[in-house]
């Protein structure tokens, strides 16, 4: 059975339909690339599964054994899931190491009472969480800003950040979306290599919504393709390369990303 | 600004060095420093000024509570001054009509209080920012306006004649042994904010204002969180309504919980800098003396409020914890990329 | 962590940037007040007690003592009443305390002036309890409510009849005044309710009730309501035939200026009671209101402000006649001398409608100075209605008292 399987997924916003009748197996210790045109659905897809927007009724999700569709956000994280944002949703204002903390809320053993007390327990717990968190942030790179409120990151800082708080979930399952976004080929780099290198370390199981093809092809053992919130293609990178449909979706669409076309069309 | 915190660092120095020892051990150096205040203002020739301390530290504790559940948590609420008035109406009539010493009425009040909470909170879970404003003004309102239609809340004459807090034959009857009472609840107060506020706790309350959706896919319960957050400062609001109540000459009436004092109240959480864990005491003691020493310009007093608040929200939404703040980030922001462009070259 | 400190030395700081203590001249006699300064009648009147006591000062001062007044507003809220008597006292260390106008701030400030030992002379607040908590230290410028309780009762038994028909709408308000009367007409007369409708919340048409009155022959009817119910009843009693001969009775919100405008011709003779009007014709009276309206641009002042200028005038006799030493260590020596002296006014004559007196002991009886209500009558309605005194009823000393 995979970690995540949707069927039947379906949203509509009002006439129109984000989403529609997608199953998708995500199989756990892979890592599966989702990828399609601007506006295809695959950020809603995150938005369903993680619980953020109510799918519509007649669909399903089912993660790590459980029947997730209708749950909450915060119960789903629970299970095990992360994700990351397009638009990252730092927590601005609080420090880099607040933020990976509050990545680690589901974790922490210990009761408001307990802090109340200020228990030795606690005293311990914490200590030790800070430590954690803070070797999560060495991982990352940004141990020495940790005092520092995340809205004072640099862009390439930040995308890091949000990566480091999603880890510091614990998850069986992290979804990125659009992790490498605007970010210098050199810190592409960066970015990949470090996220492999949390796979190895954790065991993750990755699901990439990327637009930088190269992300894509490099390193996905598997692919799926969405227009307009359907299913129009899945396999290997390579596969998936030259399925016609595949390659028709992408030419026939007005691409902002130039990248993308030059890259179908190799 | 160097020039303004100079004195500061001193006494910041020492206070972190007793915090490595235990973290309340500050906290118990501090009370002690305080504790004889009321001499040394007693010295001045103005016992007033013991009065003034005395409503300042419950206001203190007001603000502290609304700072949580506003400044941490992000939920624009307008009802905490409903909130105070429940505290301090169930307290005072616990203590005239069944005969409870103020040390059960007290706290049976702050329960009452924090069961108030949840449902000033509740419309929390669905709405927010203005509606949510809306909503909790209404629920604030309608407590003031319960009381003031009610005989047996006391309607339009008030409540008189609640007994002061009292130890065997020990009665709190005067401002300075009052003043033992409200500042060691002030004192217990803030130290509770900070623990809360450094718990994982606190931390949730941020990520709920800075980002609902964030906070709930990295696992935390937002609904939960923002109640939670209603009934703690529903609980400060509660404690602080008891102690105003039995504060001689013992008397409270509806107009003390109207929606101007609501206003005094927020107009203390973000002048004081709103979120931020000094916010709510800086704030309280900053906005009571001004008024207090604005009293005789009464004309154009409630404008003068008026005005401040919106040039604060305009130029200084950080308030002035905020500023300290910022002050504080940017030293240290500029030294760590100095150091950094020094190594690189 | 840096910031944690920072708070505590800031609290403890606190007092000390409040300002600089108060710096009591020697020689001057310290009045503090503490009003509603809200309304803009307020404002004026409040004012006016200023400009009062100004020209004094202007004047020569009493026993060549000016004084210094400071004016503080409370809004009529008893937290900041209380804030306000606390700073005056122990800050300003006035000698005497003027205030408030409202009954839920002078109640908690009795307390406090009583603690303090402070006199306390109130311009405006009828509430009874006031001057029943036993403070030596407190008097009462305007009529207690309870004179004013009993003041329609004395009044309809003594002069119109004891045979008096009630009309009493669901209101709070209208409902206390209707069951008070009640109770006053028969601890007064032993007279008995003649007919008694109770008028539903809705209720506009009055006729079949208007009907029974008319045939129980009755002396006189109250008509207990808000101001529009109470207007249209007084029309449709009319209406129904009861003749001019029965008085009609209103009830405390005849005051209000939409009875005679709604109900025209049949306000007329419709009364309230107030402790002063406006259309007084006494000499003292008319130049009382040509100095208001010159000054303040109010038309016909209200007993707001009577009381407010009553007041000023007892505290000038007494303050005259009070053996002051006016330095640091007599402070409560002169407070103590000028409550002495303020107990000793008696059979002040001023805008009031009866004398003013007090005395010594702690009691209301003492303190209630004031036992004169007067009686005031529509004798023209419509929007630019007309009035008059009808009466003035004194209450004896005890009355109200159990
Ligand atoms: N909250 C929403 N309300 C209305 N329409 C939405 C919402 N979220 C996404 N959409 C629409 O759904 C479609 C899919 O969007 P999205 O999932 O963001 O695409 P992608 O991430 O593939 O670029 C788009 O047409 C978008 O406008
Ligand atoms: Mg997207």
């Amino acid at each position: 059975m995979a970690l995540l399987e949707t069927r039947r997924l379906s949203k509509s916003f009002g006439g129109l339909r984000a989403i529609h009748d997608l199953d998708i197996d995500v199989e756990a210790g892979t890592i599966h690339g989702l990828i399609g045109p601007n506006g295809s659905g695959k950020s809603t897809f995150f938005n369903l599964v993680s619980g953020v927007y109510p799918p519509d009724p007649g669909s399903s999700i089912t993660f790590a054994g459980t029947d997730v569709t209708k749950s909450p956000p915060h119960a789903i994280a629970k299970l095990g899931m992360a994700r990351t944002f397009q638009l990252l949703r730092l927590f601005s204002e609080m420090t880099v190491l607040q933020n990976v903390m509050v990545g680690y809320h589901t974790h922490v053993p210990y009761s408001l009472l307990g802090t109340l007390v200020n228990s030795p327990r606690t005293r311990r717990i914490d200590a030790r969480i800070t430590e954690e968190m803070s070797e999560l942030l060495e991982i990352i790179g940004l141990a020495e800003y940790a005092d520092m409120p995340a809205a004072e990151l640099s862009g390439g800082q930040r995308r890091l950040l949000a990566l480091g708080r999603a880890m510091a979930t614990r998850p069986k399952l992290l979804m990125l979306d659009e992790p490498a976004a605007g970010l210098s080929p050199v810190n592409v780099d960066n970015l990949l290599s470090i996220v492999m290198a949390l796979k190895d370390r954790y065991g993750l199981t990755l699901l990439i919504v990327e637009h930088i093809l190269k992300v894509v092809m490099d390193t996905c053992d598997r692919v799926t393709v969405l227009d307009h919130g359907e299913k129009i293609g899945e396999g290997s990178p390579t596969e998936v390369k030259d399925d016609p449909a595949v390659v028709e979706a992408y030419l026939g669409q007005e691409m902002d990303d130039e990248e993308v076309r030059q890259a179908m069309q190799a | 600004m160097n020039l303004l915190l100079a004195p500061f660092r001193g006494l910041v120095d020492f206070f972190q060095a007793l915090a490595r020892i235990h973290r309340i051990v500050p906290w118990l150096v501090a009370y002690v420093f305080l504790l004889p205040l009321p001499e040394i203002l007693s010295a001045t020739g103005n016992d007033y000024y013991i009065y003034l301390t005395n409503r300042i530290l419950i206001f203190i504790l007001l603000s502290v509570g609304l700072n949580i559940v506003k400044g941490f948590c992000g939920q624009v609420t307008v009802g905490h001054i409903g909130l105070y008035a429940i505290g301090a109406v169930t307290s005072s009539l616990l203590a005239i009509n069944y005969g409870w010493p103020f040390w059960a009425a007290m706290p049976a009040a702050v329960v009452v209080t924090g069961l108030a909470g949840i449902i000033i909170g509740l419309p929390s879970v669905r709405l927010e920012g203005a509606y949510l404003a809306l909503a909790t003004l209404g629920l604030g309102e309608s407590v003031r306006i319960m009381i003031a239609v009610t005989p047996a809340l006391g309607s339009s004459t008030g409540i008189m004649l609640i007994p002061p807090p009292q130890v065997g034959s020990f009665v709190f009857d005067d401002f300075q042994k009052y003043y033992y009472l409200v500042m060691t609840a002030a004192m217990i107060g803030i130290y509770l904010s900070f623990s809360i506020l450094r718990s994982a706790t606190g931390r949730a309350f941020m990520a709920i204002r800075e980002d609902v959706i964030a906070a709930s896919v990295h696992g935390i319960n937002v609904p939960a969180n923002k109640l939670l957050a209603f009934v703690i400062s529903a609980l400060y609001a509660g404690a602080a309504g008891a102690l105003f109540a039995h504060m001689p000459p013992g008397f409270i009436h509806h107009n003390n919980f109207t929606i101007i004092e609501m206003v005094t109240l927020l107009l203390m959480v973000v002048m004081g800098g709103i979120g931020h864990i000094w916010g709510g005491v800086i704030g309280a003691i900053i906005v009571y003396i001004i008024y207090d020493n604005t009293l005789e310009f009464y004309h154009i007093q409630p404008l003068t409020f008026g005005l401040i608040m919106v040039l604060l929200v305009v130029f200084m939404p950080q308030g002035i914890g905020g500023v300290i703040d910022r002050y504080l980030v940017t030293k240290r922001f500029v030294k760590l990329r100095e150091e950094k462009s020094d190594g690189a070259a | 962590m840096t910031t944690t400190t920072k708070g505590i030395t800031a609290l403890l700081a606190a007092g000390l940037v409040t300002g600089l203590a108060a710096t009591a001249l020697a020689g001057e006699i310290r009045i503090g007040v503490t009003m509603r300064m809200v309304s803009e009648n307020g404002q004026k009147y409040g004012q006016m007690v200023v400009d009062e006591f100004d020209m004094i000062n202007k004047a020569g001062g009493i026993n060549g003592h000016t004084l210094d007044v400071t004016l503080l507003n409370d809004e009529c809220k008893s937290d900041k009443g209380v804030a306000n008597a606390n700073k005056l006292i122990f800050q300003e260390k006035i000698h005497l305390l003027v205030g408030s106008t409202c009954s839920s701030v002078s109640l908690p400030i009795v307390d406090v002036t009583a603690k303090t030992k402070v006199p306390q002379i109130i311009p405006h607040s009828t509430n009874e309890k006031i001057t029943q908590k036993g403070s030596a230290w407190v008097f009462r410028v305007p009529v207690s409510g309870r004179y004013y309780a009993g003041v329609n009762a004395k009044y309809v038994g003594e002069n119109i009849g004891k045979k008096i028909a009630y009309l009493c709408a669901a209101d709070a308000a209208s409902q206390n005044d209707c069951e008070a009367m009640q109770a006053q007409m028969k601890s007064q007369f032993g007279a008995e309710a003649a007919y008694v409708a109770q008028v539903q919340e809705k209720e506009v048409d009055f006729r079949t009730h208007m009907q029974k009155i008319k045939s129980a022959g009755v002396d006189g009817i109250m008509i207990a309501a808000l101001a529009e119910t109470m207007a249209r009843a007084l029309v449709q009693s009319y209406e129904a035939g009861i003749p001019a001969s029965v008085n009609r009775i209103g009830s405390s919100s005849a005051s209000n200026s939409p009875v005679p405008a709604i109900a025209g011709d049949a306000a007329k003779g419709v009364f309230f009671t107030a402790a002063y009007a406006a259309a007084d014709d006494r000499p003292i009276a008319r130049l009382f209101n040509e100095m208001v309206r010159q000054r303040y641009g109010i038309h016909a002042p209200d007993h707001d402000f009577s009381q407010a200028y009553d007041l000023v005038r007892i505290v000038e006799i007494a303050l005259g006649n009070a053996d002051l030493k006016l330095d640091s260590a007599n402070l409560a020596a002169d407070r103590t001398a000028i409550r002495d002296a303020i107990a000793n006014v008696k059979g002040y004559q001023g805008l009031a409608s009866g004398p003013i007196s007090f005395c010594a002991e702690a009691t209301p009886q003492c303190r209630d100075g004031n036992r004169t209500a007067v009686l005031i009558a529509y004798t023209k309605g419509g929007k630019d209605y007309v009035t008059e005194v009808l009466a003035r009823v004194t209450m004896p000393v005890d009355f109200g008292l159990k």
